[in-house]
This record gives C-alpha cells, sequence and structure tokens, in this order.
C-alpha cells in the first residue's frame, strides 16, 4: 500500500494529466466556440509529432523550438481548414447538432487523409527521438529530463491560454462566443474573426502537443487516434466547452488512470476510465465542472 | 512515394534499360501488406527486405527458373489495410486476376493463417515468415511454411533455460494483452515454475497503455533476478523509459518485441544496452547476413529489423532457391521447398511440416548498440551478459 504514497505515481499521475490536459485544450476550444467535432485532433498531434521530428533528425534542431515551429504549421493548416471546409458549414443556418454532426464527419475524412498522406510520406515505421533523456533528481523522484520539460511547457500552455482568455480582449471575445453565441454576435464581438482565432489556437495548440510528445512517445501515422479519445473524455468529464474545466479534467484523468491502476491491475484501466466517463454522461451530462448551460 | 512505385510498377524502368533478357515477360510476383491500420507500422521492415530482393534479383539479371532462363521479377503489392478478410480476397485475387507466378507473405500471425486457405484451394506454394505461433502447426502442411523459430512454446523453454543458467531464482513477468503476448506468457508460467524461477510478480496490460508507473514501482519493490516483458513496440519503449527513470535494475531483462527495430536504439542510444529480445538473427552470423545486413543499411539508411526483415529476407531467399532447381510450376515448386535444404542467413534450412526444422529459437541482446544471438550457446555471436544497471 506504501507503494501509493510513493513519489513516483505522484510525479507519474501529474506527466499523464498535464499532457492530457494540453492535448484536450485545443479540441475543447474548437468544439467550445463554433460547436466543431475535431476528431482529427489525434492527427494533427501526429504532424506536429514528425515535424519535430524531421526538424530534431535533419538539422538538429531542439524538439523544444520545434515546438513553436510545429505549432505555427498546424495553425497554418487551420487556416487552410477553416476557409475552404468550414467556414461555410459554420455560417450556414441551422440546428446546432446538425452542424456537430458535419463536423464529425468532415473531420473524420481529414483523419482519413492526413494519416494515409503521412504513411505515404514518411512511412509507417516508428521513428523516435533521442534528446535530453539524462535522468534528474527531483524532490527524490528520479525523472527523465525530457519529460519533465514537456510536463513543464504543458502546465505554462494551460495557464498561459487561461490567462490569455481572462485578461486579453480576444480571449474574452472567445469565452463570450463560448457562453452564448448571439448575444457575443449583438454585442459586437467579430465572430467571424474570433472564430478563425480559436480555429487557429485549437490546430496550433495541437502541433505543439505534437512536437512535445516526440520527445517522450514512439512516432507513427497512426499514432494520434489513442490522444482523440483521450482528449474527448477530457473535455466531457470538464464540461464541452468549459475549458479551466477541461484542464482540471485532465489531471485528474491522469491521477485516476495511475493511481486506478496502481490500486487495481492494469487491465482495468479502461473499465475505469471509461466507467467514469460514463457515470459523469449518466449523471452529470454537463460534466463534472460544467455549470448549467444558460439556453441557447 | 518512390518506393512505393518502385514496388506497385515493379522495377520496370531497370528492365527496359537492361539488355536482350528484358525481352522476356517478367515473373510476376504478388503479396498484400498492411500498408494502412493496425499493423502498418510493422509492415515496412517486411516491405524493405522485398523491395531490396527484387533490385538485387534484377541486377543480377534476374530471377533464375529452373537453370533454364532468367527472369526479370516484378512485384505486385497491395494495401489489405491490416485485414485479414481483405487479405484473403486479395492472394485470391493475385492468383485468379493478377495471374501472378509466385507469391510473397503478407506481415503477422492472422494474416498467415486467413491466406493459407486459399493456398490450400489453389494449391499455391508460398513461404511465410513473419508470423508465429504455435496454432501454425496445426495448419495443414503442403502449400505454406514458416521461416521463424520463433513458436511461443519453444521460446518458453529456451527462455526458461537461459535465465536458470544464467542463476537466475526469481522473475516478474509483465505481458501485452495482445494474442501474441498471451500465448507467450501462457507457456511460459509453467516452464519458469519447472525451472525453479520465483514469479514475484505477473500482471497483464492494455495494449493502450501510456503509463507503466504502477507496474514498475510494484516490480521495482519486488526485487526480481530477472524482468520479462512481453511487449510490443509502443510499450516497449514505455518500458524501458520507465525501468530506466525508476531504476529499476534487474540482472536480466526481455524486452520481447521493439529493441530489434531501429529505431528503438536510436531512441536510447547507451541506454538500451543489456536488453535481451526476440529474435534469432545478427548480422554477425555468417558472411550471407553480413552482405544482407550491408545492403539493407546502404538501401534504406537504417538498420534491418532483426526479426521481421531478417525472416522475410530468409523466405525470399528459400523461394528463389527453390524456383532455380523446380522452375515456376507450382507441384515441383511445393516438392522442392518441402524436401530441399536451402543456404539462407539462418543457415542451412530445411522444413520438417510447415517449420523451420532448423534455425534454433533463440534471444538476442543489445551489446554495445549491436545485436548479438546471445542463445542457445552454440548459436551465439556472443555470450549473454547481465545487465548493468541503466545510465543516468
Amino acid at each position: 500500500m506504501d507503494a501509493l504514497l510513493s513519489g513516483d505515481l505522484l510525479f507519474a499521475a501529474l506527466i499523464v494529466g498535464a499532457l492530457y490536459a494540453l492535448v484536450a485544450l485545443g479540441l475543447n476550444l474548437i468544439y467550445g466556440t463554433m460547436r466543431l467535432l475535431n476528431i482529427a485532433h489525434g492527427d494533427l498531434i501526429m504532424l506536429g509529432a514528425y515535424a519535430s521530428f524531421w526538424l530534431f533528425t535533419l538539422v538538429g534542431l531542439s524538439p523544444i523550438i520545434a515546438a513553436g515551429i510545429a505549432a505555427m504549421g498546424a495553425a497554418a493548416l487551420g487556416a487552410i481548414a477553416y476557409f475552404s471546409l468550414f467556414r461555410r458549414q459554420i455560417a450556414r443556418p441551422g440546428p446546432v447538432e446538425k452542424l456537430e454532426a458535419n463536423s464529425l464527419l468532415l473531420f473524420f475524412g481529414l483523419s482519413v487523409i492526413i494519416q494515409n498522406l503521412a504513411s505515404l510520406a514518411f512511412t509507417a515505421s516508428p521513428r523516435a527521438i533521442g534528446y535530453l533523456d539524462q535522468i534528474y533528481e527531483v524532490a527524490g523522484v528520479p525523472v527523465i529530463a525530457n519529460r519533465l520539460v514537456a510536463v513543464a511547457i504543458a502546465l505554462a500552455i494551460c495557464i498561459a491560454v487561461a490567462v490569455f482568455l481572462r485578461l486579453n480582449i480576444y480571449g474574452l471575445a472567445i469565452k463570450a462566443l463560448i457562453q452564448n453565441r448571439d448575444a457575443a454576435t449583438i454585442t459586437g464581438v467579430n465572430v467571424e474573426r474570433v472564430q478563425l482565432l480559436s480555429f487557429l489556437l485549437g490546430f496550433g495548440l495541437a502541433g505543439l502537443a505534437g512536437a512535445l510528445l516526440s520527445m517522450t512517445e514512439q512516432i507513427s501515422p497512426f499514432m494520434g487516434f489513442p490522444f482523440t479519445i483521450a482528449a474527448f473524455v477530457v473535455i466531457i468529464l470538464g464540461g464541452l466547452g468549459n475549458l479551466t474545466g477541461g484542464m482540471i479534467a485532465g489531471l485528474l484523468l491522469g491521477v485516476l488512470e495511475t493511481y486506478g491502476v496502481a490500486l487495481t491491475s492494469p487491465s482495468y484501466r479502461s473499465i475505469l476510465v471509461y466507467g467514469v466517463f460514463i457515470a459523469v454522461l449518466l449523471y452529470r451530462p454537463q460534466g463534472l465542472l460544467g455549470g448549467r448551460r444558460i439556453s441557447r | 512515394m518512390k518506393r512505393l512505385l518502385a514496388s506497385t510498377l515493379g522495377i520496370l524502368a531497370v528492365a527496359t534499360a537492361g539488355t536482350a533478357i528484358a525481352e522476356s515477360k517478367p515473373v510476376r510476383i504478388g503479396y498484400s501488406i498492411a500498408k494502412t491500420g493496425l499493423f502498418a507500422p510493422a509492415a515496412p521492415s517486411q516491405i524493405n527486405a522485398y523491395d531490396l530482393w527484387a533490385e538485387q534479383v534484377n541486377a543480377r539479371g534476374g530471377l533464375d527458373i529452373g537453370g533454364k532462363e532468367r527472369r526479370k521479377v516484378e512485384l505486385i503489392q497491395y494495401d489489405d489495410q491490416s485485414n485479414p478478410g481483405k487479405a484473403v480476397r486479395i492472394y485470391e485475387r493475385l492468383i485468379t486476376v493478377d495471374k501472378v507466378d509466385l507469391l510473397l507473405a503478407p506481415w503477422g500471425t492472422p494474416h498467415h493463417i486467413a491466406v493459407a486457405s486459399v493456398l490450400e484451394r489453389y494449391k499455391f506454394p508460398m513461404v511465410g515468415n513473419t508470423a508465429a505461433s504455435v496454432q501454425l502447426r496445426e495448419m495443414k502442411p503442403g502449400n505454406i511454411w514458416f521461416s521463424t523459430s520463433a513458436f511461443p512454446d519453444r521460446l518458453a523453454k529456451a527462455m526458461a533455460e537461459m535465465l536458470k543458467q544464467s542463476g537466475v531464482k526469481s522473475a516478474a513477468v509483465l505481458t501485452n494483452q495482445l494474442p501474441f503476448g498471451m500465448e507467450n506468457k501462457k507457456l511460459l508460467i509453467p516452464e519458469l515454475k519447472k525451472a525453479g524461477i520465483k514469479i514475484v510478480v505477473n500482471t497483464d496490460y492494455p495494449p493502450n497503455t501510456k503509463d507503466m508507473t504502477a507496474m514498475l514501482v510494484a516490480v521495482k519493490r519486488a526485487k526480481p533476478d530477472a524482468v520479462i516483458v512481453h511487449s510490443y513496440p509502443g510499450d516497449s519503449v514505455l518500458y524501458v523509459k520507465k525501468a530506466r527513470e525508476l531504476g529499476l535494475n534487474a540482472k536480466y531483462q526481455y524486452v520481447m518485441v521493439g529493441p530489434a527495430i531501429g529505431f528503438f536504439r536510436g531512441m536510447f542510444r547507451g541506454a538500451a544496452d543489456g536488453i535481451i529480445t526476440l529474435g534469432h538473427w545478427s548480422q554477425f552470423k555468417n558472411a550471407r547476413s553480413k552482405a544482407f545486413f550491408e545492403a539493407y543499411v546502404k538501401k534504406y539508411k537504417q538498420e534491418p529489423d532483426f526479426l521481421d526483415s531478417a525472416e522475410t529476407w530468409v523466405s525470399v531467399e528459400i523461394l528463389e532457391q527453390a524456383v532455380a532447381k523446380a522452375g515456376l510450376d507450382k507441384d515441383k515448386l511445393r516438392k522442392t521447398i518441402a524436401t530441399g535444404s536451402f543456404d539462407t542467413i539462418f543457415g542451412t534450412v530445411h522444413f520438417k511440416g510447415v517449420e523451420n526444422a532448423v534455425t534454433k529459437t533463440g534471444f538476442l541482446q543489445i551489446q554495445k548498440g549491436k545485436i548479438h544471438i546471445v542463445w542457445p550457446k552454440d548459436a551465439a555471436t556472443n555470450a549473454l551478459q547481465p545487465k548493468g544497471p541503466w545510465p543516468k
């Protein structure tokens, strides 16, 4: 039992949780502001990971710097997707459920295309980066440096986004859009521009998360899907569109997974995670931390 | 993309640039493989070996057909999307529509088992490679053979023997819940007990595991002499990272699938030294092996997969030599493969039933960044060494 009190577990929970929080953040932004269900989110993470891998392998660029480039690249991709596929979808009048369903299909197609293009371009051979892999002790817990860096950046980004949403005028506009789209329009929020911004942010965050994960995970064209699923679980736990809730839910999921597995067995991981997920959907469909929605 | 074109359209460019031999029709050789889907990351090790072989055969002037003529080869490849049912339909199509002269194997046990029925129906012989399960032995011999020696029952015995002789008294066994892992575990546990090795931890984990901390904290506390991880590439990476982080310094650490693939040693560099893994081939085995290894590295700028690429290579070596003896007639070819002996990178190989009757089941170890055969002792290219502590 005293294994449960070890710093190793606590730290593992924090690392997994922080990465989940970051991965879910981009997805939540896009869903919150536009009601688009980005099922290709994990594939953008994969592209970010490849960007980092190639920059590291070909020109020796540190994945930490590559993270910025990957974020910009993914955001550029986001701009293309937004103008070519999604702008008209969002503008089209109709119930929000229809938009959700359409976006799900569109993103699903995008996901398949991205995966297979990546597989053609990079081959499906698994790849990996050996970077910052010395071990440090932090508060008596040994940690590989790259995981420490990844988690530090993930947390910093989450906090930065939270601050941006609270203090910056565009951040506030994003929040306004998430809360009530029509009211935001009436009060003079430039919906079009704010939508584009959150689309770019959402894609960019996925690219960035991918570059961070490239230091700690094996990279392959099909690595993205588990992250998509994890991100969906996180944002539903935290409350769809509730960004702070999503970040806290990410950390909670990390704790739940790590300690749940320690208390039971690794075979129970999925049962635990999806058990809680289903329970939340049944008893608190607005999410663990979601308040009641104001009617639309 | 380039490689894909080369493999699907065949080596037509080379053929047209050739001399008078290029006039005769190329030998069409078909296969399906997982270019997309769950198994796609595993397939390049095999595709690369096939492409390298085709290139070398054509550079030699073509495939020797029964000692009578030489014809260029043309590979026809389809994507089975990691779906054995699709593979069945593709092999049928290859035989009936594309009318290929020869077949190569798909990737993985389920696909081999699935296409065996097609081979049986059309009496079309094929040398299999990347499959390993005791189930394979239950298949009707005649049109399919397996170049591997990694049968889980033989692996279990060899592992128990190797650990016993190394003085191991206790072991932790961790198993990915995919079929190959579970089959290995099921057969290994009784063998370990028979060898007097105490099992201090025995845990299964799901394939999508993203963190092994809880499991490895428990293993570390149990202080086993050996840790046996029946893992696949993704979780092999997780294991090594976490074991190193926690300082889990068991003297023998077996990580089943992954360490023999190039990316793994690239990722961990010196930290991977001492890890034992599944396989029975290394470039130090014989001159043939060295030549294959060097040609592969030259073409692909990475090392072959010591398990899958090697088994694939053996299968085409056997096919090539059988065709040189028997030509393309299916009955003659079948008889030749079933009864002949073949020079391969595994040494001389012949079959008994569907099984490679010669190559001994063994294990590899990473030593100073190179992969050596360390078991069985009489096939070893270097002696097995206890693993030192993980580097900081």
